[in-house]
């Protein structure tokens, strides 16, 4: 359904910015009803590759097929099938109700509204909207907002859909039902999507799949099965008071199989991964070369932030 | 064609919802420009070279001004649409309509035509109210000498908007658009020939002599009228074309949205 082959992205110096190369030489494909989660750390190029599926950003060189269509080169059909959610909250009109927003945005998509009145009726009651439907966009909570945003993209029929960070900035809540949304969605119609998101519980709910990008590049592209697997091994989670000194702290992701987890005035975790019980003595011997208080130190089950961490990390291929 | 209809639809309803949801808005800015035109008519002998158009009378003026804030309007419906969506991040899901950017922002124009002619068919009878004149008000002539006229405006718009994407600091300075589209609206298009080239300028002298001369779209010549429609083609296309270079250059800068 999406193909992807060695895309760069470099964006142009600006005055007083050099040039930066956001993503490098990436490819992938994505199978039609996979639904896959692109994760990276802060400016690893996730929005930007996003981006370039919606067309809205020019790849320098690569191609991306949708649907076997040229993104590049034949813009308006491939975008037939590809629709997006960019900006959580910000891509509906706020001044029109959620009826109102998803009439519109299906005839900018090409689609008659009265035929899909029926359809807009099932995606306000799906994502608990029915009773805000008459309510205009800039009344209602963050998370209905965002559900409005991706009801918005799903209505456009298209085969794709792309949601750059769906549950950024919701509570526990909201997140949790968007994530059971996309979950079902998936399931009934077989529709194909990328998310990007920092929060591992969306990954570890509702992808299949997961692409780790670090520095525009990929650095892992499994299942998440496959990955949690991989580093199915003894984890320890140790919380100190206070703040390591900077020579504690290199010396410890110095250490394979060391990352850091917290770190804030008062409390710093930092967690292990144990191949050889040798470490923990180790890690210990640091923390207390400092006479630094450990807290506590808890066998951590083994999630999918603490994989996500480790791959960043060492940048290691996974599987 | 049917889906370009009702892109047309979809925009003319939007319009329409937001008109009439935020009346009192409308109604506001209604009353500013109201006030303007009582400190312009005010001021009328310190102005009097800018009523150029048709002579130096208030007929003329009042002409001038309303059809000013006629292609000030359908100026800002291109280049503010282009600023605040990018702003507001609906920007992008125009971008990725099918129907492409063009067709949705003439859809957005012809939605917008509408709106605008409820303002300034309001203003006029307020302006012509003050001042007691009459002014012939031939609306078969008068159609398509306005549409022509426009035609220059949006292709302003496509420019300054376009060039505000790409340089966004720029844009407190477009506030003198408003200053360009007076003068544009003021110089004397109907004597000095070369001045018909320039965008609205043209069609500005034409509307006056319709209005304050009673002239109909037959004494004005059709190929008079002819020539004003190509001569805004021209600028909607120059317009156009600024605005796409501007496009590509801020789809590979990546500024499409960001403000
Ligand atoms: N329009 C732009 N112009 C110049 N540089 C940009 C632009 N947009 C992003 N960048 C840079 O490109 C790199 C990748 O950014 P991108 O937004 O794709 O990262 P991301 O993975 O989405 O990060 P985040 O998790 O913070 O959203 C970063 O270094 C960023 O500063
Ligand atoms: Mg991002």
């Amino acid at each position: 359904m999406i193909r992807v082959e060695s895309l760069e992205k470099t964006y142009p110096s600006r005055k007083g910015h050099p040039a930066v190369k956001a993503v490098d030489g990436i490819s992938f494909s994505v199978q039609e009803g996979e639904l896959l989660g692109f994760l990276g750390p802060n400016g690893a190029g996730k929005t930007t590759t996003v981006k370039m599926l919606c067309g809205l950003i020019k790849p320098n060189s690569g191609q991306i097929f949708i649907n076997g269509i040229d993104l590049v080169h034949r813009r308006i059909p491939a975008l037939a099938e590809v629709s997006a959610v960019l900006e959580g909250n910000r891509n509906i009109y706020w001044r029109l109700t959620p009826r109102e927003n998803l009439e519109f945005f299906a005839a900018l998509r090409g689609q008659s509204p009265a035929r899909l009145r029926a359809d807009i009726d099932h995606y306000l009651e799906r994502f608990n909207l029915g009773e805000k439907r008459d309510v205009e966009a800039r009344k209602l909570s963050r998370g209905m907002q965002q559900k409005l945003a991706i009801a918005v993209a799903l209505i456009s029929q298209s085969k794709v859909v792309l949601l750059d960070e769906p549950t950024l900035g919701l509570d526990v809540q909201a997140s949790y039902e968007i994530r059971q949304l996309l979950t079902e969605i998936v399931k009934e119609q077989g529709r194909t999507i990328i998310l990007t998101t920092h929060d591992m519980n969306v990954v570890q709910d509702t992808c299949q799949r997961v692409i780790i990008v670090n520095e525009g590049k990929i650095v892992a592209d499994d299942s998440v099965h496959n990955l949690l697997d991989l580093f199915r091994v003894r984890v320890y989670s140790i919380t100190i008071q206070g703040q390591l000194t900077p020579s504690q702290r290199a010396s410890l992701l110095a250490m394979e199989g060391v990352v850091m987890e917290e770190e804030s005035p008062d409390r710093t975790s930092i967690s292990v991964r144990l191949e050889d019980s040798q470490i923990l003595y180790e890690v210990i011997g640091i923390l207390e070369s400092n006479h630094s208080i450990i807290e506590s130190i808890d066998q951590d089950q083994n999630n999918f932030e603490r994989v996500f961490l480790e791959i960043v990390k060492g940048g290691s291929q996974g599987a | 064609m049917l889906k370009k209809l009702l892109l047309l639809q979809a925009f003319l309803k939007k319009e329409f919802i937001v008109f009439r949801r935020y009346w009192v808005n409308s109604l506001g800015s209604m009353i500013t420009l109201y006030v303007i035109f009582l400190l312009v008519i005010g001021g009328f002998q310190g102005v009097r070279a800018w009523a150029g158009v048709g002579g130096d009378t208030v007929e003329g003026l009042v002409v001038g001004y309303v059809l000013w804030l006629f292609m000030l309007a359908t100026y800002q419906d291109v280049s503010h649409t282009l600023r605040s969506e990018a702003q507001e991040g609906t920007l992008e899901q125009l971008y990725m309509s099918t129907h492409g950017l063009g067709w949705v922002m003439g859809a957005k124009v012809v939605a917008g035509f509408f709106t605008n002619l409820v303002l300034v068919v309001v203003l006029l009878l307020a302006a012509l109210a003050t001042t007691g004149v009459t002014l012939n008000v031939d609306f078969l002539s008068l159609l398509p000498l306005v549409v022509g006229t426009l035609l220059g405006s949006v292709g302003i718009g496509f420019a300054i908007g376009g060039i505000t994407l790409v340089l966004k600091r720029i844009d407190s300075y477009t506030q003198m658009v408003q200053f360009l589209l007076i003068a544009l609206v003021a110089v004397p298009a109907g004597r000095v020939l070369w001045m018909r080239l320039l965008p609205c300028s043209y069609g500005s002298a034409l509307i006056t002599r319709v209005m304050v001369g009673g002239e109909s779209l037959v004494q004005l010549g059709l190929w008079n009228v002819a020539a004003m429609f190509f001569v805004g083609l021209i600028h909607l296309l120059l317009g156009f074309g600024v605005y796409k270079i501007c496009e590509r250059k801020a789809m590979l800068a990546g500024m499409l949205g960001h403000y």
